[in-house]
């Protein structure tokens, strides 16, 4: 291989050679001008729009090849269609995060010589799912064909499916217990795993000795496949039609076109300046079996954000003052960090035009070295970087609402998405064999509120726009568990004139199995992962785990007796306690206990989205609407929203309007008589700063921040008039 | 070029506006003339003269009052100078303990007030809430947004701002 300079440099060259010229002209591959699209404006997006039709029936065949309920029910995978620098060109719908995270994947390969060895072929298969080289998380397997026209390579067609199984040390994909990377599951990284259009027997036996329920990831490999040839194929084709030179230019103006959309865009709906914003995420792992005692078991992790739209019109994303790195699965690689980034761009800003990798070239992310968004230790876990890339792209989505409501759209305002945290589970099945499983009915969270209208209930999530908690006879199938609820929870979004979406709340009976463990991740603790925006509160997502083991349910169905379907509103006592005897657990923190066992009841929660505006202002009206179908309580109606509620003659709950305003009155009196000015409380809360009186977490994340970063402990000593460093003992 | 009246953006920002129409405006190019004829409705709504330059939350905005730019709420409370933290100068509620952190989450799971407590920001003169931060103990109040607002209106808009005849 080794007498074959020339060859082995190809692509890798004209990888510098376009990175080369972005950089002298500022433009995608040094187009500066979109001479095709001048040309023929008309046949330019139809050739796009035919892309992204290829795109989108691509991913559509191969949900239906795919065995697994994430990809069938809830749509789980994205595919695209890239240079052959490895640049999204086209995309379908899906999980678009991983757009950009499968072209740092192609790019890797060109700059490690994969040309030479193991050599790039037609009819090649390589698949990733390792998030240095570029993914998100184990889980997500991506697997990317070249595609050849006359000899020369003109492209890639590339698949995602978030496999539901990964073989890591807890079963599912998401594994809560990995501390470092050898134990979050089978590692793909970066390999040539098929050949002339078919995959490697011993692949799929590595696949199928090494994962628990190696069906789903299989059958997903070969629907990805079938989805890469069958772009591959309609890529080839439309070349002939077109000619290769054409082919070759038009790509590229494509991207191009999308930078400059994107920057037009910013321009046309923002306005420039500086925005700040921060959420927090609590880690709490003290005495959970399985965590080895690497460092501290409790992490409060802090994220601000500060976003600079420039004059012309790029958005720069920076998280200097954020976390190190830690030995949890939470971690983030840029890759994932970039995925975040394209993901919420397409959902807000390129809703028209031509979605592609331009838009990503049209923005920048500081992500310092040493934390969790950019370890300096390439063993770090990632299997639940969602657990903090989604809160700290929601702060992005209420910074970019910001900006639009400046610039007067508040119908692209958003409050953004929650943490959705992820169940899975594994043992032995109903059917008496070994299993594994993400449950994903987590796609389908409450959205934020927008600026104009309550958040979507049980129906977003930040990763997959498309979402969909997926059908619960279809999970049954999957697992050893039957529902006995599925229940909206009340009060569960943020209050504020428009409330978050509401989250849902599931019951399970375990069945048929002696030895089931269930785990759960992506679930704050002690804070919430989210915010409120214009005076609209957070919604309440630190919501502890509830379980029963060894309860009487079998016996109460016998009787005839009301079973428990939800946990209810009393927070001091559940229905699970109201109504099942049996050993009571409640649990803050990844769940992660001895196994469960038929007759068991478990419950998971959701999380709602952030709420907007102020709470006086909401109406009565469509108040009376939600406490009558459950996305609110009576009492909450009037204890936090002001709203007096009476009933009509058959019971359903009726606005009062002049009591409302006499209460909200009250109401507004009492706040302003409780309210203090913030010169007196920051005044008294400087003591308690300069004496650092602290709970230990809290004292950590501070010394943290301040160690990694001049500007957190700038900003911190000056607000305070303090010196940070010798606040918290920091060298 | 698409374009709405100053009544659909008016009904648009009260969120009145008839949700099959609200959703043709997000599903359809955006309106270049937006911007102007949001400040005029907004103009509109509030009770004083002070021109709005810059609306910067649901009832606050950045107004020219005099010589000065000024943050102001909707009520006609000024916050100072729009360049400075307008938060500084508002009232606050903190809740940091179960009792009163119950009364905006009734039937949840709550946040640890030794990790983490609500701060509401709210207008002295008339108690609109205006901003809540979820923040852990010790963190520094944030300053939301500092437009460039010069820049917008001279690049952006096209119609640059008088300039300021004191600094402020």
């Amino acid at each position: 291989m080794l007498d074959k300079p020339a060859s082995a440099l190809r692509i890798r060259e004209r990888l510098i050679e376009s990175e080369r010229l972005m950089d002298e002209t500022g433009c995608y591959d040094g187009i500066t001008e979109l001479e095709l699209r001048n040309q023929d404006p008309l046949k330019f997006e139809t050739l796009h729009t035919k892309l992204r039709a290829y795109c989108v029936s691509a991913r559509e065949m191969a949900r239906r090849i795919s065995a697994s309920p994430g990809v069938r029910e809830v749509g789980e995978m994205v595919v695209a269609i890239y240079t052959p620098e490895g640049d999204a060109i086209a995309l379908s719908n899906g999980i678009m995060v991983h757009v950009h995270t499968m072209s740092r994947f192609i790019k890797w390969m060109i700059r490690n010589g994969y040309e030479e060895n193991p050599q790039i072929r037609d009819g090649d298969i390589f698949a990733n799912n390792d998030a240095f080289i570029g993914t998100v998380q184990v889980p997500d397997v991506m697997d990317v064909v070249p595609i050849f026209h006359s000899g020369k390579l003109v492209g890639w067609a590339g698949a995602v499916c978030h496999e539901l199984e990964a073989g890591g040390i807890t079963p599912g994909g998401d594994v809560a217990l990995a501390q470092e990377r050898f134990t979050e599951g089978l590692f793909v990284c970066a390999e040539k795993v098929g050949e002339n259009d078919e995959l490697r027997r011993d692949y799929v036996i590595r696949c199928e000795r090494n994962l628990r329920m190696p069906i789903y990831w299989v059958l997903d490999e070969k629907a990805k496949v079938a989805s890469c040839i069958d772009m591959r194929e309609s890529v080839k084709a439309l070349i002939d039609e077109i000619g290769l030179d054409y082919w070759m230019q038009v790509s590229k103006e494509f991207i191009e076109e999308g930078r400059r959309a994107q920057l037009a865009r910013t321009r046309q709906l923002t306005v420039p300046g500086i925005y700040r914003g921060h959420t927090f995420y609590g880690h709490v792992t003290a005495g959970k079996p399985g965590y080895q005692p690497l460092g501290d078991p409790n992490w409060l992790y802090n994220i601000p954000i500060e976003m600079e739209i420039t004059s012309d019109g790029k958005i720069v994303m920076d998280f200097e003052g954020t976390q190190p790195w830690g030995y949890h699965s939470m971690n983030c690689t840029p890759a994932g960090m970039d995925g975040g980034m394209f993901v919420t761009l397409t959902q807000h800003m390129n809703f028209e035009g031509l979605v592609n990798d331009g838009a990503w070239m049209a923005t920048e992310l500081k992500l310092p070295h040493g934390t969790w968004t950019n370890p300096d230790n390439e063993m770090v876990a990632t299997a639940t970087s969602w657990a903090l890339l989604l809160p700290a792209y929601g702060v992005f989505q209420r910074l970019l609402s910001r900006s639009f409501i400046a610039r007067g759209f508040v119908e692209e305002a958003f409050v953004g998405q929650v943490n959705s945290p992820m169940i899975e589970m594994g043992g032995e099945s109903q059917y008496g064999t070994p299993f594994g499983m993400a449950h994903f009915e987590c796609a389908a969270a409450g959205s934020g509120a927008l600026a104009i209208k309550d958040g979507l209930d049980t129906a977003y999530v930040g990763w997959n726009p498309e979402s969909d908690m997926g059908n619960i006879e279809i999970w049954e199938q999957n697992m050893p568990m039957l529902y006995i609820g599925r229940s909206i929870v009340p009060n569960s979004g943020g209050a504020g004139k428009y409330r978050g979406g509401c989250s849902f709340l599931s019951t399970w009976l375990v069945s048929k199995t002696d030895h089931l463990r269930l785990v759960t991740s992506e679930h704050s603790s002690r804070v919430f992962d989210n915010g409120g925006l214009c005076g609209g509160y957070p919604a309440p997502t630190c919501q502890k785990h509830r379980a029963v083991r060894d309860s009487n349910i079998f016996e109460l169905a016998e009787n005839g007796a009301p079973l428990a379907h939800h946990t209810g509103t009393n927070p001091y006592r559940s229905e699970l306690e109201v109504r099942l005897e049996g050993e009571h657990v409640t649990l803050e923190g990844p769940y992660i206990t001895a196994p469960h066992k038929t007759g068991d009841v478990f419950t998971h929660s959701y999380n709602g989205g952030g709420g907007y505006g102020d709470v006086l202002e909401r109406d009565p009206v469509k108040t009376a609407w939600d406490v009558e179908n459950g996305f609110l309580t009576k009492e909450a109606a009037e204890g936090i929203f002001g709203i007096v509620l009476d009933e009509d003659e058959e019971g359903f709950p009726v606005a009062n309007l002049e009591a409302t305003k006499r209460h909200r009155a009250e109401m507004r009196a009492k706040r302003l008589a409780r309210a203090k000015p913030v010169s007196e409380w920051i005044a008294k809360e400087r003591e308690r700063v300069k004496a650092a009186d602290f709970a230990p977490e809290v004292k950590k994340m501070y010394a943290s921040a301040i160690k990694l970063s001049p500007r957190f402990t700038r900003d911190f000593s000056t607000f305070w008039d303090v010196d940070a460093k010798s606040t918290f003992g920091v060298e | 070029m698409t374009s709405y009246s100053k009544e659909v953006i008016a009904d648009l920002v009260a969120g009145t506006l008839p949700w099959p129409q609200t959703r043709r405006i997000m599903s359809a190019y955006k309106d270049d003339d937006r911007f102007f004829k949001y400040v005029a409705v907004l103009q509109d709504r509030v009770g004083w003269k002070d021109p709005i330059l810059l609306p910067v939350g649901d009832h606050l905005f950045i107004c020219q009052s005099g010589d000065e730019r000024v943050t102001k709420c909707e009520c006609g409370h000024s916050f100072g100078d729009y360049r400075r933290n307008w938060k500084l100068k508002a009232a606050i509620i903190v809740r940091d303990s179960e009792e009163s952190l119950r009364e905006i989450y009734p039937n949840s799971d709550l946040p640890d007030p030794e990790w983490m407590e609500i701060r509401e920001f709210i207008c002295p003169q008339c108690g609109t809430l205006h901003e809540v931060e979820a923040a852990a103990p010790g963190y520094p109040i944030v300053h939301d947004f500092e437009p460039d607002l010069e820049g917008f209106y001279r690049d952006w808009l096209g119609k640059p701002l008088e300039p300021l005849n004191k600094g402020g």
